[in-house]
């Protein structure tokens, strides 16, 4: 990976931390679009299907604490980064090795 | 506009999940012929961007809040409605799987709003308005992308017998009205932003520099 792509990918990480870090400080806790219209159309609390391991952004234990949410969100930011970045790299074009194309 | 558990009915979340599987496999094909070693670090980090920008929720009137989706700025950077479903759809699998945030049951109908209605709705609009000047149409493509979404969600939510079609049209339409603007204007920044520091990653479409027709 040349410096170019490599700056890249450390400034827009870095940007995407700050937001996360952020994040559970800013976040407005009110209902989104979608729960604001669940509640005025009345319709009930649903259960969900599946227990996540850090439901809801926090770490289990420690739901009332933003530092929880900060270090849910920076791991979730990392993972979304290299797993899109693996999965991009797996099916992506070959480098130019003179057995493709 | 996660949908959760509960909110479908699973005969009909498995229609949305084949659905998202069929264009989830488009998707990976256009990765096969389009990403490469110039492209993958910016899909990467604007992926990881979407992300953390997604659990910023932003206040909006009627007590209510929204958060960016991103579907529209992944489809006008990388060129393609499918580059949009992909990194959606890894977003969302990944933020139902770790975080529980929109239901298992219900990722394929997330994917389907967000991903693919999101993307190609972006990159449509933004094909038809780019005449206007490239900031509005990159704004109002975005706007488009996640009030459209919004709106296929609560025809699901009525098809579903969750929301009546109307009322559901009207709360859903009137608050992504409002969080489409957070959108148009986060996807004008990032766009700018990119332009800025590296413009040999924005495609000609989009770009502020006159480029020569390369391909």
């Amino acid at each position: 990976m040349n410096t170019k792509n490599r700056n890249l990918i450390i400034g827009g990480l870095i940007i995407a931390l700050i937001i996360a870090v952020m994040a559970p400080f800013l976040a407005s806790s009110n209902p989104d679009g979608l729960e604001s219209s669940a509640e005025s159309l009345e319709v009930p609390e649903s259960e969900a299907a599946y227990t996540a391991p850090l439901p809801d952004y926090a770490i289990p234990g420690m739901e009332d604490n933003p530092l929880g949410g900060v270090v849910a969100l920076i791991v979730g930011t990392i993972v979304v980064l290299l797993v899109v970045l693996g999965v991009a790299t797996i099916i992506g074009k070959r480098k130019k090795n003179g057995t493709n194309e | 506009m996660h949908i959760p558990d509960g909110f479908i009915p699973l005969w009909q979340c498995a229609i949305y999940w084949i659905i998202a599987l069929i264009a989830l496999g488009y998707s990976l094909k256009w990765a096969s012929k389009n990403l490469d070693e110039k492209n993958i670090p910016l899909m990467s980090v604007l992926a990881a961007g979407i992300f953390a920008i997604q659990a910023m929720n932003i206040p909006i009137p009627w007590g209510t809040s929204g958060h960016m989706v991103g579907a529209a700025l992944i489809a006008i950077i990388f060129v393609s409605p499918w580059a949009a479903v992909l990194v959606l759809s890894i977003v969302l699998i990944l933020q139902g799987l770790i975080f529980g945030d929109g239901g298992m049951t219900a990722l394929g109908a997330n994917i389907v709003n967000m991903g693919i209605i999101g993307g190609f709705v972006g990159f449509y609009a933004y094909k038809v308005l780019k005449g206007i000047g490239r900031i509005p149409a990159v704004f109002v493509a975005a706007w488009a992308s996640i009030f459209l979404a919004a709106l296929a969600c609560s025809i699901e939510m009525s098809l579903a017998g969750t929301f009546p079609l109307v009322e559901g049209l009207i709360f859903m339409g009137l608050y992504h009205a409002v969080i489409g603007c957070i959108e148009g204007i986060i996807t004008v920044v990032v766009i700018l932003g990119i332009d800025n520091v590296r413009p040999d990653l924005l495609p000609a479409w989009v770009s502020s520099r006159k480029q020569e027709a390369v391909e």
